[in-house]
């Protein structure tokens, strides 16, 4: 098993849904670091080493990418492309996690090379099982793309 | 004497002379006869000349008359033509114009129902999430009844995510585009009973599916359509001991007319214009549960398959449902 503790990046402007996605990790005893990004500029100074996180290692990038849609300043499709157009991270494992189920989000999303498109359950019970289960894929079942070295 | 008569030798002369004379008698009858004839010849000329040239300006006013009508009538035309091509601007104008309305209306659905989804679900979100928090981590010091409570809160939850997936669906439904092929109605039908029956196989309803039917139209919308007919009859005969649905068509002028036919509860005719409105119920929850988005949907997709959809029903009569689905036969 790995040794290295991972890190779930979690790009949600909503403190209900951050709070609520954190105690489901909690729940599910997960011992990962939850790094939470309050919008899409944070989201992509977080991962770029720059602003707050100036002379962070950008070597060190997120297990998963958990990026909801609807974001503050820069939106979540916005993220995506720029981690994809970023050869560092471009092959970033990313999963949307979003409200919309309309087409449009979902084909823009997959047209930017998203992982994965996951909806927000309104339930809890259902939010915390999918949490659960993205935690276990991503961590756990996923093979990550190599680890660049510097 | 014969002096006198020889002095008036004339007496012979005028025979001579009559002799002599008769040539230009003659010729002056004869010039007469032809003058009279010239005259009368040039009489029928003149008379045929001025008759003539009434008929020619006769004709010619005719022509004219005509020529000024025909001219009117070019003129008239080229003003109609004006018209129509005046017309046709205005109305091409007036089409973009609402083409442009229309799309910006639909814009502004979209990003209406886009909203709904995004912004209406979060705060549900939350109060489901934290009413399970409170209910996982504090319900040895919460008693049984505010636990019951904090249960009724996320039950209220469900029901208006509910709705509001039922409105994204409704809106959505108006804005995709229709598939239009031939469907087996009577097949798709039984398969829609046959779910029902699965999902309550205690249940017994006598069901007339007629055999043929059949319509063109979008295959999944139309599926929606009857899954939600039937299962409204399916629904309101549940308080009848021998329940009975029946589906089939009949022929109304050149239009085919489908229709359910239920013994349930039926409603009273009164309220059947609020029947196709979201949202509208005319039975409490109680009674029968539902949303009263299931018939606002069905109008939706036979209005955008360009038919009609219209009911008969009597309190505790039952209700028929009729619809068409644009196709002439």
């Amino acid at each position: 098993m790995m040794i290295q503790e991972q890190t779930i990046l979690l790009v949600e402007d909503s403190d209900d849904d951050a709070e609520l996605a954190m105690r489901a990790f909690h729940r599910a005893k997960s011992t990962n670091r939850v790094v939470r990004a309050r919008d899409g500029v944070d989201a992509l100074d977080y991962l770029f080493g720059r602003g707050p996180y100036a002379g962070r290692d950008v070597l060190d990038l997120p297990a998963v990418t958990l990026l909801d849609l609807n974001l503050p300043k820069v939106s979540g499709l916005e993220v995506l492309k720029a981690i994809r157009a970023e050869e560092r991270t471009k092959h970033l494992p990313i999963v949307i996690l979003t409200s919309s189920n309309e087409d449009k989000d979902r084909l823009s999303a997959y047209d930017h090379f998203a992982n994965s498109y996951v909806l927000k359950p309104v339930d809890y019970d259902q939010f915390a099982a999918a949490a659960l289960q993205l935690g276990l894929y991503w961590l756990v079942l996923n093979a990550p793309p190599p680890r660049k070295e510097k | 004497m014969a002096g006198v008569r020889q002095a008036n030798p004339g007496t012979s002369v005028p025979t001579k002379n009559y002799v002599l004379n008769l040539g230009p008698v003659h010729l002056i009858l004869t010039v007469g006869a032809m003058g009279i004839l010239v005259i009368f010849l040039l009489t029928i000329l003149l008379a045929a000349a001025v008759l003539f040239a009434a008929v020619a300006s006769r004709r010619r006013r005719q022509a004219e008359a005509a020529n000024r009508e025909l001219t009117n009538e070019v003129r008239e035309r080229k003003r109609a033509e004006e018209e129509v091509n005046k017309l046709n601007a205005e109305l091409e104008r007036r089409v973009v114009e609402r083409t442009r309305q229309l799309d910006a209306a639909n814009k502004e659905l979209e990003a209406f129902s886009y909203s709904v989804s995004h912004d209406l679900r979060a705060p549900l979100r939350a109060i489901d999430g934290f009413s399970k928090a409170i209910l996982d981590e504090y319900a040895e010091t919460l008693d049984k009844q505010a636990c019951h409570y904090l249960q009724r809160v996320r039950t209220g939850i469900q029901k208006m995510s509910g709705l509001i997936d039922d409105l994204l669906n409704l809106s959505s439904m108006s804005r995709a585009m229709l598939r239009k092929e031939s469907i087996n109605l009577t097949a798709l039908a039984r398969d829609v009973v046959a779910e029902l029956q699965d999902r309550e196989p205690l249940r017994k309803v006598v069901i007339g599916i007629a055999d043929g039917l059949s319509a063109v139209g979008d295959a999944q919308l139309i599926t929606i359509v009857l899954v939600n007919l039937f299962g409204n009859a399916w629904k309101y005969t549940a308080k009848r001991p021998e329940a009975q649905i029946a589906f089939g068509s009949e022929n109304q002028g050149n239009e085919v007319v489908f229709y359910i036919r239920d013994n349930g509860a039926g409603f009273d005719m009164a309220y059947a214009a609020k029947l196709f409105a979201p949202f509208q119920r005319l039975h409490q929850d109680s009674e029968f549960e539902g949303n009263g988005i299931g018939l606002a949907t069905i109008q939706r997709i036979v209005l955008r398959h360009g038919g009609r959809v219209w009911v008969k029903a009597a309190v505790n009569e039952g209700a028929t449902f009729f619809f068409t689905l644009g196709d002439v036969q």
